[in-house]
């Protein structure tokens, strides 16, 4: 899921032109006076600022919906390339979110909560094999051993170590 | 030291700890390597599995990781690798002599070995001495100097018995030494094979009750790698064979019931005494005869006359020539029903009486039926495979996937690559036979591959080498009058790395019906290379494959010939 810069020159360029086009149907409303000529141009100009508005909404709300799912990917925190790209509000909004799924996942699962961000499809074994596709440096395990990752090695890990690499793309579950 | 009871000694310890896992490339490795994984997963032992591809391999490798290692190799470890106290190595390997330092190890060195092999391991007091003598002398040298204060006579006294046993000491472990050095080089002068490993590692899964036919049939492909690439005595094979033989009908018998058989998409392997035609079901008969070893050279299908006999041979058996150029799987149901008899008697009249050999097939689902060689030359292929630029490490994961049953994608590419890498084998062959590029230098032939030869690429890979050069040898027997000639070794060489200028020499022994397959060229070339300092680089496991410098080349050879003599 890729999310990109906010495109901030796209508003300031929209509210330019929507307060252009709405002053003019101000100046056209003014003239009217129980005229009808006018009428249509009104209308017109109208239905552009609202089909403008429309994208707007849509594009923001994309953007929303991929920064949640980046919760569900990366896990609460982001890479700093990732929040490079978000803008303030947009920041503020995926605490919330991380807020909420949290006090979500505390309310269920008994005591301690349930963590469901884990195991996104059904897992079938305790230890997966896994193979790595790229060096990824050291990697330290539950019982404290160090794994070096490195190109074209495969390994024998639990299952809840790799579930983030392999959706990172550094490790390859293999089946056979 | 030598695991008695290999279940308890090696898995049981294992079970319980992270492991790393060096498997080299060699098929038999792979198969082993698999079986392995495979009791791993049963068990959710944790391992981590490197390829290395030789000795600076393997040292990168184990500094990189720190656990309990299994490996495939078998020269002094410790010397080599320098580990820590607490580290242990289990071994499973092939290659023999096993150097006597790993069996006489009680602490860090476990071999995973069957000891009915004939392994011959001089004893422990011939080679090993507790020095007590050391000390001894220094008692006496301290001795000496403390007598000072003693009255002078009894001092000289002294002093010459004391001599007097020092020389006697010295004698004797003088000539201890010689002995010890003799009985070394005895032991360690043939290199040869034992026991598959993948055999080993079946039946520790065996004695576990917990063997699988996945398991049986990669233990099936170790020993098949094992005659394919000629490491073992055809007596061996056999053994080994009937082995498995008892293994397969005992899981056969599982299963096959009246009321409840087998799905046909599962897997069954079966007993078969087979054409020894190089992928003859994955390719057309006519191909398959020109591009086998034994055939063509039975043939001499480099000369016209040779062509000429496989024409009466194929009419003969009354295959007409549109069939037998077709793929095998088109061809007549009618010529394929009894093609492996008509093919035997045809066979006895030409001379070939061993065209059939015993094998292992396996079959699952309707179309998917593969001999154990075929699955040895797919995998080989894939191993080293040069066609893309594809790290080594990257054919390795290849060539293990390809084992499994749900890669027969893979399988299919490999045995692509396998037809390629011998047709080239087979052209190369015709060629240097026409040309005479074989020559004999006194005590072995020899032959050298030119860099414009077509195909040379493949030939830069030990495993392909191996094969060219066997084959060579063979079809050179085969068509020389020199009697002489027909029991000289052959060393080959071949290209490497045109930038760096290496080429890449092997060694074989000679050819013959019951050769036992002892290759003396791993010493031959250290004592050479180190006689002319030539810069050689001795990484394979094998140590009969040796990477040289160009210029080097007329010395190191002018040394072995010394040598051999």
């Amino acid at each position: 899921m890729s999310l990109l810069t906010l495109r901030r020159n796209f508003f300031n360029v929209h509210v330019i032109t929507t307060t252009k086009i709405y002053r003019e149907n101000c100046l056209n409303e003014a003239k009217t006076e129980g005229k009808s000529e006018l009428i249509p141009s009104i209308k017109f100009r109208h239905s552009c600022l609202l089909r403008n508005q429309r994208c707007i909404a849509a594009y923001l709300y994309d953007r929303l919906l991929r920064i949640r799912a980046l919760r569900w990917e990366y896990g609460s925190v982001l890479p700093t390339t990732i929040r490079f790209h978000m803008c303030a509000e947009e920041m503020e909004w995926f605490n919330q979110y991380k807020k909420s799924l949290a006090t979500y996942m505390r309310s269920i699962g008994g005591e301690e909560g349930l963590d469901i961000t884990q195991d996104m499809k059904p897992p079938k074994s305790l230890y997966i094999e896994v193979r790595c596709l790229k060096d990824h440096g050291e990697f330290e395990i539950d019982d404290g051993t160090v794994i070096l990752l490195k190109k074209n090695s495969q390994h024998f890990l639990p299952r809840w170590k790799c579930e983030q690499l392999i959706r990172q793309g550094v490790l390859e579950h293999v089946i056979s | 030291m030598f695991v008695t009871d290999i279940r308890k000694e090696f898995y049981d310890v294992v079970v319980n700890q992270r492991v790393a896992l060096f498997v080299s490339p060699d098929i038999d490795a792979l198969c082993a390597c698999k079986v392995l994984q495979a009791l791993f997963h049963c068990d959710q032992v944790q391992y981590t599995l490197v390829p290395v591809a030789g000795w600076q391999d393997l040292g990168t490798a184990f500094m990189e990781h720190k656990d309990l290692y299994i490996n495939c190799s078998n020269v002094d470890l410790l010397e080599t690798l320098q580990p820590e106290e607490d580290s242990v190595f289990f071994i499973c390997d092939t290659h023999r002599p096993v150097d006597v330092v790993n069996v006489y190890n009680d602490t860090q060195i476990k071999l995973l070995i069957k000891q009915d092999d004939d392994l011959g391991v001089p004893s422990y007091d011939d080679i090993f001495r507790d020095d007590e003598e050391d000390e001894e002398e220094g008692e006496d040298s301290g001795n000496e100097s403390d007598g000072s204060a003693e009255p002078s006579g009894k001092r000289r006294r002294y002093d010459e018995d004391a001599l007097e046993r020092r020389i006697e000491r010295q004698r004797a472990r003088r000539e201890w030494e010689a002995r010890r050095r003799e009985i070394l080089f005895d032991y360690e002068q043939y290199e040869f094979h034992g026991t598959s490993a993948a055999l080993v590692m079946f039946e520790l899964a065996w004695v576990m009750s917990k063997d699988t036919k996945d398991m049986l049939w990669w233990s099936v492909i170790g020993v098949t790698d094992q005659w394919v690439h000629d490491k073992i005595p055809h007596m061996k094979y056999v053994t080994d064979i009937a082995t498995l033989q008892r293994h397969v009908s005992r899981h056969n018998h599982r299963n096959e019931d009246e009321e409840n058989s087998l799905s046909i998409d599962c897997m069954r392997i079966t007993f078969e005494y087979d054409l020894r035609l190089v992928l003859y079901q994955h390719w057309s008969l006519y191909e398959s005869i020109c591009n086998s070893c034994y055939t063509s050279c039975s043939f001499k299908l480099w000369s016209i006359n040779g062509q000429k006999k496989l024409q009466e041979f194929l009419a003969d058996m009354g295959l007409p020539l549109k069939q037998v150029r077709q793929k095998f799987n088109s061809m007549d149901m009618a010529i394929k029903e009894n093609l492996r008899e008509v093919i035997e008697e045809s066979a006895n009249k030409f001379s070939m009486k061993d065209i059939r050999v015993q094998t292992f097939a396996v079959h699952f689902g309707f179309k998917n039926r593969f001999l154990a060689s075929d699955v040895v030359h797919a995998a080989a292929a894939l191993l080293e495979n040069v066609e893309k630029d594809e790290t080594p490490a990257d054919n390795f994961i290849k060539a293990l996937d390809c084992l499994s049953r749900s890669n027969l994608e893979r399988l299919h590419l490999g045995i692509d690559l396998a037809k390629r890498k011998l047709k080239a084998i087979q052209q190369t062959v015709a060629s240097c036979i026409c040309t005479n590029l074989i020559l004999s230098q006194g005590p072995f032939l020899y032959c050298h591959l030119l860099e414009g030869t077509p195909d040379v690429k493949l030939f830069s890979k030990p495993l392909a080498l191996t094969l060219l050069c066997k084959y060579l040898l063979k079809a050179f027997v085969c068509s020389t009058r020199n009697k002489r000639c027909k029991i000289l070794p052959l060393i080959m060489a071949a290209p490497l790395d045109v930038e760096k200028g290496t080429v890449i020499v092997l060694g074989i022994p000679p050819e013959s019906e019951t050769s036992d397959k002892k290759n003396f060229f791993g010493r031959a070339f250290e004592k050479a290379a180190e006689s002319t300092s030539s810069r050689t680089l001795h990484d394979h496991f094998d140590t009969s494959v040796i990477e040289l410098k160009m210029e080097d080349r007329g010395k190191f050879l002018d040394a072995l010939i010394t040598l051999l003599s």
